[in-house]
């Protein structure tokens, strides 16, 4: 190794370093401590170096980098996590909904029916209803003891029965409900006797003219076929009377 | 709380020399507080695959360079330009006439070296880096740091010989 190529490998080498433990350097740096001319060569390189590392270390960040660096990352953070939340959130909330759809699917429905409209047609559906399948009712077996009955009950009692319908046999009475009002509900015999089982096969509801939006006029009674049975409705002093038997419309004819 | 404070003091640590480092590959402050940030970024997403801690410094000067490098793939390519063989004689730049640079003047002379060697040359003089060290942050052989380096410094004086006196 001659000077010169000391010289190209000791430009890589710095003082105060770990450089000498490359071989090739401490092989240059031998050379110097024999060769005046290399030493000095030498001396000068390294006050070069240390000059040049000073000058690159001048270099200064400038002013708030640190703060920006710090802060750009704490709004990240914070970005991350409001997303990680509404993420915790929407999955809570699709769960939930996969839940409420399944649910709607599988599960039994419960409905709740709406209520009513309060109409002749309903009131008159209802009743026939109740007085075909049953109810129970105060047996008795004469007018007056219904008429108390009913009074007692708070049901309609100021009825007037169509003349017709006084032959009849009474059997009972009892009321229904419909919305908030009552209906007196007086039951008859037609024949002598009754099928197994049934307490009557003529009926006689009495109820106020208000519990319908839709009651008839004052006229003479209508007479239709509803659900099998005869009727017959009419009102009269404000109140809705509604009488249905087993037959056809002129059995019914005969009652009013 | 404990992981913000963690990454405070290794921005504390390390953001100036990182900031030295990318100023004095693009010498560009808004760009190096960029490449300097971006840096701090991808630590802050990725450190904690870090398993050994000692090397957080080299980890960051590695990111920092490839995050360089990327930007410049990007951005239209420098010329490239060739260094004469350093087989010559080395120019005799003074240690005195050193000291009379100014920052800048210096930048200046580390901006013309081709960015191969730039990066190099600054890791050498920045951070008190051993050969190997320079060779894992660039991702390169150990020999082809020493002649990246010889290449770069020999370069270097050839240009600080040729820097007028400032007035």
């Amino acid at each position: 190794m001659n000077s010169t190529q000391a010289k190209q490998i000791l430009i890589i080498y710095r003082p105060g370093m770990t450089d000498a433990d490359d071989p090739e350097i401490a092989e240059a740096l031998s050379m110097v401590r024999n060769d005046p001319g290399l030493s000095h060569w030498f001396d000068q390189h390294c006050a070069r170096q240390i000059a040049l590392r000073e000058k690159i270390r001048q270099i200064a960040p400038p002013a708030g980098l640190r703060e920006q660096i710090i802060s750009e990352y704490a709004a990240r953070t914070k970005a991350a996590l409001r997303r990680e939340k509404i993420l915790a959130v929407g999955c809570v909330v699709a769960i939930l909904l996969s839940f409420a759809v399944l649910a709607s699917v599988y599960l039994p429905r419960n409905h709740v029916a709406p209520p009513l409209p309060n109409t002749l047609a309903n009131y008159q559906n209802q009743m026939i209803g109740a007085a075909v399948s049953g109810y129970y009712m105060t047996a008795m077996t004469n007018l007056d003891q219904v008429h108390s009955w009913l009074a007692q009950n708070h049901a309609p009692s100021d009825y007037v029965l169509p003349v017709g319908l006084k032959k009849a046999a009474v059997t009972g009475c009892t009321f229904q409900n419909w919305k908030d009002a009552k209906a007196s509900m007086i039951c008859f015999r037609q024949g002598k006797t009754l099928p197994q089982g049934q307490p009557g096969d003529l009926w006689l509801l009495v109820i106020d003219q208000t519990a319908v939006k839709d009651p008839p006029a004052d006229a003479p009674p209508r007479v239709a076929t509803i659900d099998g049975l005869a009727t017959a409705t009419w009102t009269q002093n404000g109140k809705l009377y509604f009488l249905a038997a087993r037959g056809d419309e002129q059995t019914i004819q005969k009652y009013l | 709380m404990a992981r913000v404070l963690e990454f405070e003091n290794v921005v504390a640590q390390h953001y100036g020399p990182l900031y030295q480092f990318a100023f004095s590959l693009t010498r560009n402050e808004a760009e190096s507080c960029d490449l300097t940030q971006q840096t701090f970024y991808i630590w802050a997403a990725k450190g904690h695959q870090l398993r050994d801690i000692s090397k957080v410094k080299t980890w960051l000067f590695t990111t920092l360079h490839r995050e360089f490098l990327g930007s410049r793939r990007r951005q239209t390519r420098f010329p490239h330009i060739e260094l004469d063989d350093a087989a010559g004689d080395l120019p005799a730049v003074q240690p005195a006439s050193v000291n009379q640079l100014d920052s800048e003047q210096l930048l200046e002379a580390l901006g013309q070296l081709d960015e191969v060697y730039r990066a190099a040359v600054v890791l050498f003089y920045l951070e008190d880096y051993s050969y190997n060290e320079i060779a894992q942050v660039l991702d390169v052989p150990l020999g082809t740091v020493k002649s990246r380096l010889t290449r770069g410094l020999h370069r270097l004086h050839q240009l600080l010989t040729n820097v007028p006196p400032r007035p």
